[in-house]
Formats: C-alpha cells, sequence, structure tokens
C-alpha cells in the first residue's frame, strides 16, 4: 500500500516538474512551466478534436502525430499520445450526442440514447452524465493501473518464451472473439498480419524475407505506414463512396441547464459503477479496448433494466454506461503493455512505435528501470481526465461548430496530413506510396466485410510470436509438447482453447451478433 | 423465365469472375513487365520486357510442367516456381469457379482474394532456409503463416459458396483514384518541389475526388492549409523538410 502512494507520488512530482522558460521578451524574467502538463493538455485537447471530427480515428491520429513527438522526451511523448487516446473518447461522445454522429467508433452506442436525449431538449444533462462517468471511470482506471501494475510486473517476469508465446495467443483469440462479423475473416486477417510481420530481414538470421531487393523493405514494413494506411487513408476512400456531403441534423436549439437532476444522478450512478467495472475488465484483456467495452455495457444495462423499452428513446443508462466503459477500457488497455510488454489494441501497438523511437523496450523492466516514466504517464492521465471535464463541457459549442466544416474541404486536408506525418517519419517517400497501397488494401478489406484491427494486431505480435515460439522451441530442444507441460502455458491455451470453442457454439454466436446489432437498429 | 435468366446472369457474372482470377494468377508477371519498360529509359535496373516475357512465357507452358512431372523442383528457377507455387492454383480455381454456384460473391472473392496472397507470399519466402533440425531457419514462420492462410482464404471462400450472403461489393473509381494519385504526387514532389508546391498541389488532386469540390473555397482553405503546414512541421516541430523547389533556392 505504501509502495502505491510512493509510486503515485513520484508519478506526480514528474507531471507537475517545473521549468523555468525565459524568453527574450521578458527581459530576463522567467515563467514557471510543466512541459508535462502542457503536453496532457495538448493531447487531450487533438484527441477531443480527432473524436469529434468523424473520418478520422483514433488510430491514424496517433499514426500522424508519431513524428511530432521525436523532439519532445519520452515522458512528454508518451503523456501526449495517452492524453489523444482518451481525449478522443471523450469528444466521440459530444459529437454522438448532439449530433447523432458518432466521431468514434467507441461511442456509437451512446448516440442511441444520447441523441435521444438531445431531442428532447435534455443535451446538457446527457454530456454532463457522459462527463462525469468518463471522469469516474477514468480515476477508477487510474488507481487500477497503479494497483496492478507492480504484482502482474512480477508475474511477467516468471514468464518465459513459452508463457509468452501462449498469451500472445491467447490475446489474438480474444481479438477474434471480439470481432465483428465473422470468426473465420477475423483468423484469416490475423494471420494476413502475421504474415506482414514477417517482411524485412529475420531477426536471428538476417536474411531478408520477402523483400524483393526493394531497400525500403529491407527493414519491414513500418507499423505507422500500414496503420495510417488501412484505418486513415481507406476510411477516407470509403467515405468518398458515399459522396462527401453526409446527412447531418445538427442539433439547432440551444443547450441550456448542463446540470443533471438529482433523479438523472440516481438513475445513472449504478450504470455508470457497472460500465467502469466492465471496461475496466474488457481493458486489460488482449484484444479488447474502448469499443467492445462500450458495446457489451450497454446491452448489459439493457438486460438488467426494468423496463428495457425506455432504451433508445433516451435512458440515461444507455448514455453513462458506454461512456463509462469505453474511457475505463482506453486506460486499462495500458495495463497489459506496461507490464507485459503485449500491445492488447492498435493504439497501444503504435505506443509500443512511440517508446521504440525513444529508445524504450516495452516491457517488465521498463517499470522498474524507468519507473518515472510508467507513472509519470499514469498520473498524467488522472490530471488529463481531470482537464477534459473542465475543458469540454465548456468548449462544446465550439465543437459543433468545427462540425459544420464539409467533408469535401475536411478529406483533402486529412489526406495531406497524413502523408506529411508519415513522410517526416524516416524522411521516405516510398513510405507515403505504401501508405497509399495499404490504404486500397484497406479499402478492399472494408468492401469484403474483412476487420482491420485484428490484422494490425497480427502485425504487430508477429515478431514477438515468431521470437518466442523459436526461442522456447530452441530451449525444450524442438519439443512442441512444452506449452502445455509449463503449467502457466497450458492455462493460457487452454482457455484460449476454451474461448474459441465458446464462440463457435451456435448459441452464443447469436448472442455475440446480437451485441454487435444493436447499434444497427 | 425468371429462372432461366438468373441463371444466365450469374453465368455471365460466373466468368468474369473467373476471368478476374485468371488475370491475377498472373498478375506478378505482368507487373514485373509493367516495371520492366523503365529499363528500356534506364531508370531501373534488371531484365528487359522482352526477356520478362520469354522467361515467363517459357516458364508458364514448359518450365512448370517439366518440373512437376519430373518431380524436380529443387533446382528450379524462381519464374518456374512463381508459376508452380503461384499461378497454377489460380489457374485451377479460376477454371473451377466457372462451374460454381456462388451464393456470397462478397466472401467468394475475398477468400480466393486472400489465398492468392498467401500462395505469393509463399512463392516469396521459397528461397529461404527452412528448418534446421529443431531450430526455425528464416522461411519456417512464413511458410507455416502461408500455409494456414491458403488453408482460411479456402474456408472463406467455401463460405461464399455454401451459404448465402451479399453479392459483389460496388467499387467506385473516383475517390480512390484521386486520393491515390494526390499520394503518389506527393511521394514523387516532396524532395524536388519542397512543401509549399506539393502539399498545395496534392490539396488540389484529392479535392477532385468528390464531385461537389466548389473551386474557389477549396483553393483558399488549400492555400491556408499549406501555409500551416509549412510552418508547423519544419518551424514549430524542427522536421527536417525543404521548403521551396529546388531549383528556385538555388
Amino acid at each position: 500500500m505504501f509502495d502505491l502512494f510512493h509510486n503515485l507520488g513520484l508519478g506526480f512530482g514528474v507531471v507537475f516538474q517545473v521549468s523555468w522558460w525565459s524568453p527574450w521578451w521578458l527581459y530576463g524574467l522567467s515563467l514557471p512551466v510543466s512541459i508535462n502538463i502542457l503536453m496532457c493538455l495538448i493531447g487531450a485537447l487533438v484527441g477531443t478534436l480527432v473524436g469529434v471530427l468523424p473520418g478520422i480515428g483514433t488510430v491514424a491520429t496517433v499514426a500522424m502525430l508519431l513524428p511530432i513527438t521525436f523532439g519532445l522526451p519520452p515522458v512528454g511523448a508518451l503523456i501526449m499520445l495517452a492524453g489523444i487516446y482518451y481525449g478522443a473518447q471523450y469528444g466521440g461522445s459530444t459529437t454522438s450526442i448532439l449530433v447523432n454522429i458518432p466521431g468514434e467508433a467507441t461511442s456509437v452506442v451512446t448516440a442511441i440514447d444520447g441523441h435521444a436525449m438531445a431531442k428532447q431538449g435534455r443535451a446538457g444533462p446527457a454530456l454532463a452524465i457522459a462527463a462525469i462517468g468518463s471522469f469516474f471511470a477514468g480515476c477508477v482506471a487510474t488507481v487500477l493501473i497503479a494497483v496492478l501494475g507492480a504484482p502482474l510486473t512480477k508475474l511477467a517476469l516468471a514468464f518465459g518464451p513459452a508463457e509468452y508465446f501462449s498469451l500472445m495467443v491467447l490475446g489474438l483469440i480474444f481479438a477474434v472473439v471480439l470481432a465483428k462479423g465473422s470468426v473465420l475473416k477475423a483468423i484469416a486477417m490475423i494471420v494476413f498480419g502475421l504474415l506482414l510481420s514477417m517482411v524485412g530481414s529475420d531477426i536471428e538470421t538476417g536474411a531478408s524475407r520477402m523483400a524483393f531487393n526493394i531497400p525500403e523493405l529491407a527493414d519491414g514494413l513500418g507499423f505507422a505506414t500500414v496503420a495510417m494506411g488501412v484505418f486513415g487513408f481507406a476510411e477516407i476512400i470509403r467515405n468518398l463512396d458515399a459522396g462527401a456531403e453526409m446527412n447531418r441534423d445538427l442539433v439547432q436549439q440551444k443547450i441550456t441547464g448542463l446540470m443533471p437532476t438529482r433523479k438523472d444522478l440516481i438513475d445513472s450512478a449504478p450504470a455508470i459503477l457497472r460500465g467502469t467495472i466492465l471496461g475496466s475488465i474488457l481493458g486489460i484483456l488482449p484484444g479488447g479496448g474502448a469499443v467492445i467495452a462500450s458495446f457489451a455495457s450497454y446491452t448489459l444495462e439493457k438486460k438488467i433494466a426494468k423496463n428495457p423499452s425506455r432504451f433508445g428513446r433516451g435512458a440515461i443508462e444507455g448514455v453513462a454506461a458506454p461512456e463509462s466503459a469505453n474511457n475505463a477500457a482506453a486506460q486499462t488497455s495500458f495495463i497489459p503493455l506496461l507490464t507485459l510488454g503485449i500491445p492488447p489494441n492498435a493504439v497501444m501497438a503504435l505506443m509500443v512505435g512511440a517508446m521504440t523511437i525513444h529508445g524504450i523496450v516495452p516491457g517488465p523492466q521498463v517499470m522498474q528501470k524507468q519507473p518515472e516514466l510508467v507513472w509519470g504517464m499514469i498520473a498524467s492521465m488522472w490530471i488529463g481526465n481531470l482537464m477534459l471535464i473542465i475543458i469540454n463541457l465548456p468548449l462544446v459549442g465550439i465543437w459543433v461548430r468545427l462540425l459544420r466544416v464539409p467533408y469535401r474541404l475536411m478529406f483533402p486536408s486529412i489526406v495531406i496530413f497524413c502523408a506529411i506525418g508519415i513522410y517526416s517519419v524516416n524522411n521516405a517517400p516510398v513510405d507515403v506510396i505504401l501508405a497509399g497501397v495499404f490504404g486500397l488494401v484497406g479499402y478492399w478489406l472494408i468492401k469484403h466485410d474483412f476487420e482491420p484491427a485484428p490484422l494490425l494486431l497480427g502485425m504487430v505480435l508477429g515478431p514477438l510470436m515468431e521470437e518466442n515460439l523459436r526461442r522456447a522451441l530452441l530451449i525444450s530442444r524442438g519439443d512442441w509438447s512444452v506449452f502445455l507441460t509449463r503449467p502457466l502455458s497450458a492455462g493460457l491455451l487452454a482457455i484460449a482453447a476454451f474461448l474459441l470453442v465458446l464462440t463457435l457454439l451456435p448459441m452464443l454466436r447469436a448472442k455475440r451478433d446480437e451485441v454487435f446489432t444493436e447499434s444497427e437498429n | 423465365m425468371a429462372d432461366t435468366m438468373g441463371h444466365s446472369a450469374t453465368a455471365t457474372r460466373n466468368t468474369s469472375v473467373a476471368l478476374g482470377f485468371f488475370v491475377l494468377a498472373i498478375a506478378p508477371q505482368i507487373f514485373e513487365l509493367i516495371w520492366s519498360i523503365g529499363t528500356i529509359f534506364g531508370w531501373a535496373a534488371g531484365r528487359g520486357p522482352l526477356q520478362i516475357v520469354a522467361a515467363h512465357a517459357a516458364a508458364l507452358v514448359v518450365g512448370g510442367p517439366a518440373a512437376l512431372v519430373g518431380g524436380d523442383t529443387k533446382k528450379a528457377s524462381s519464374d518456374v516456381l512463381l508459376a508452380l507455387i503461384y499461378s497454377y492454383p489460380l489457374f485451377v480455381v479460376a477454371v473451377l469457379t466457372i462451374f460454381m454456384t456462388i451464393r456470397s460473391a462478397q466472401d467468394y472473392v475475398g477468400g480466393i482474394v486472400l489465398m492468392a496472397l498467401a500462395l505469393f507470399a509463399l512463392w516469396a519466402s521459397s528461397d529461404l532456409q527452412g528448418m534446421r533440425g529443431f531450430s526455425f531457419g528464416a522461411g519456417t514462420a512464413p511458410r507455416m503463416f502461408g500455409g494456414l492462410l491458403v488453408a482460411l482464404g479456402a474456408a472463406i471462400a467455401l463460405t461464399g459458396l455454401l451459404t448465402d450472403g451479399p453479392a459483389m461489393p460496388h467499387y467506385s473509381w473516383r475517390g480512390p483514384l484521386l486520393v491515390m494519385a494526390s499520394i503518389v504526387f506527393f511521394a514523387l514532389a516532396i524532395r524536388p518541389l519542397g512543401v509549399v508546391v506539393t502539399a498545395f498541389a496534392s490539396f488540389l488532386i484529392a479535392a477532385m475526388g468528390t464531385h461537389e469540390t466548389r473551386w474557389i473555397e477549396t483553393i483558399i482553405v488549400g492555400a491556408c492549409l499549406t501555409a500551416g503546414c509549412a510552418l508547423l512541421f519544419p518551424y514549430v516541430l524542427g522536421l527536417p523538410m525543404p521548403m521551396f523547389p529546388r531549383f528556385l533556392v538555388q
């Protein structure tokens, strides 16, 4: 317990670290500036902006902003990227409620009841509850990361290559179970991702694999490049299909009375609590994340409600639960990354990229060797959440006005930003073309109903999986049974197999489909 | 009447799908051929177009069958291996497609294309070393995952044959083409022409991706965005990037 406070204290110390800034125009006077607080604020604001704007997702933004963080100290860079991630969860809810356009996939379900509330003139309370729920969930998740961090790190140190491999298999299976649509297609996407990760030179032998003597491929496909293509460009191309003019029924009347009534608070408190718990659990699980958390918690609320027919007509629980769940999940998904070094979703995979750029290898060692980095980031999340709740509500008007920017002007801007972003990662024009090609690939995948998220997860885990598989087999002298004879590894694989069987059972499959179709009707 | 019409409609579509697979089966060869045109102008090194046509034709028509009959694939050249590993299986699929009733073209085509990608990866990793005793060679993992993806692609295609589902999706060409053109232009022009010219021109090309573009506002927004980028990236963020065209600076 003492450790916990000590660690959090260290973290807050890092965040509030003050440096003196003396610009020439102050003639020798110095101003105290906390760079990390500033980074946190920028990250949260950019995240909210991204969350508000439909057509550009969190993954593409984080990929786009990676080069911006090159010049920053590692702590500041990670704080900013984390801010973008949870900031987007806030921003997405704002537009869902006000204009019925979910800016992010995570707030799709919020739109159902949130927009219904807005139509009844209760947009204020809906926004307030979403913010309060998110803040509460953010606080709980921050504490959870702090509490679970140290013990999980100890556990991770007991992991050998066999356990690591099994854990990643489990993560990928989770990604399959939680992916939308066909299980077979999700598995195929993962394997496709694994295959893409093999391009480039082999870690052990140094042999060039599937690189066709193209020098730019010798180092492998950049993860940011593929992510930008599949999530950024592909999304734009697909949106253009439907025509640039999207139908936007803005809520025109003025938002009056932000404060929720006493009844609203009493109604939503248990929903927030349930959403937070469910979101935290789903966030920790590899392959999970914020999207599935919001869907699942909405379904749960509807199931346990006394009068389910209220849902879809402005039930405040339908806003409170998914909003708390997605924020909780967004934050707890840092746990596997910080403790085990395994990214549970695409955004976390980009965080791995950001860490490696700064010379940090994610994994259990980070927490011991660079505690100020990890705890600084954790502390910044709490501060970021506080900032968001303060900033966001007054800024609602500005966000809504931003939505009036027509897509025909927005999409070329996004294309240019993405292109400059990718170019500046390696100063390589080929990367830009590769991202474009993956944009077309992503468009094709969307058209044939393949989910791109498992592909990215497979691509990130590919090298780690291969390395651990090879190492495990080398240690066991080629004996494949090592994965089953080591108890931890066997346990993890058993869970994975169990999950896969569960998903394939027809009865549960129907349930799973129901969760995903919830948003569509 | 309706039945026969429906039948003939699927039959014609099946042939076009099969034709598509046939083209896909020789797509790498065609791509290499197009790429090699550059050698005529001295842009790229390697085999010339005529050599490529001759080599691939020989591999497809003579080399492949010879290797199959002789069972001697160890010494086969890379062209022959491409024919054996990638093209022949897809030819078979293309021929089979003509006789199939496709119930969900979206799944069927999706599965087959994934299978083609996996076969291509198998070919690309065929020159790598496999297992050495009990330790993995460089080629083991790519082959493992490649094989798995072939199986999965086939399974997805099979579901497209056995269960009803969506038909072939409709692709539009304007958006993808112009966004892609804008990206390619950006990549080619950023070094010689610098941020200012490149960003503005790419913006305009991308804006053509939709017919709803109004030119005056697009040019104004594009100019503002270019100015913003020119300030933000090189100055504020300190990323090394040429600003103006090379010939103007010198």
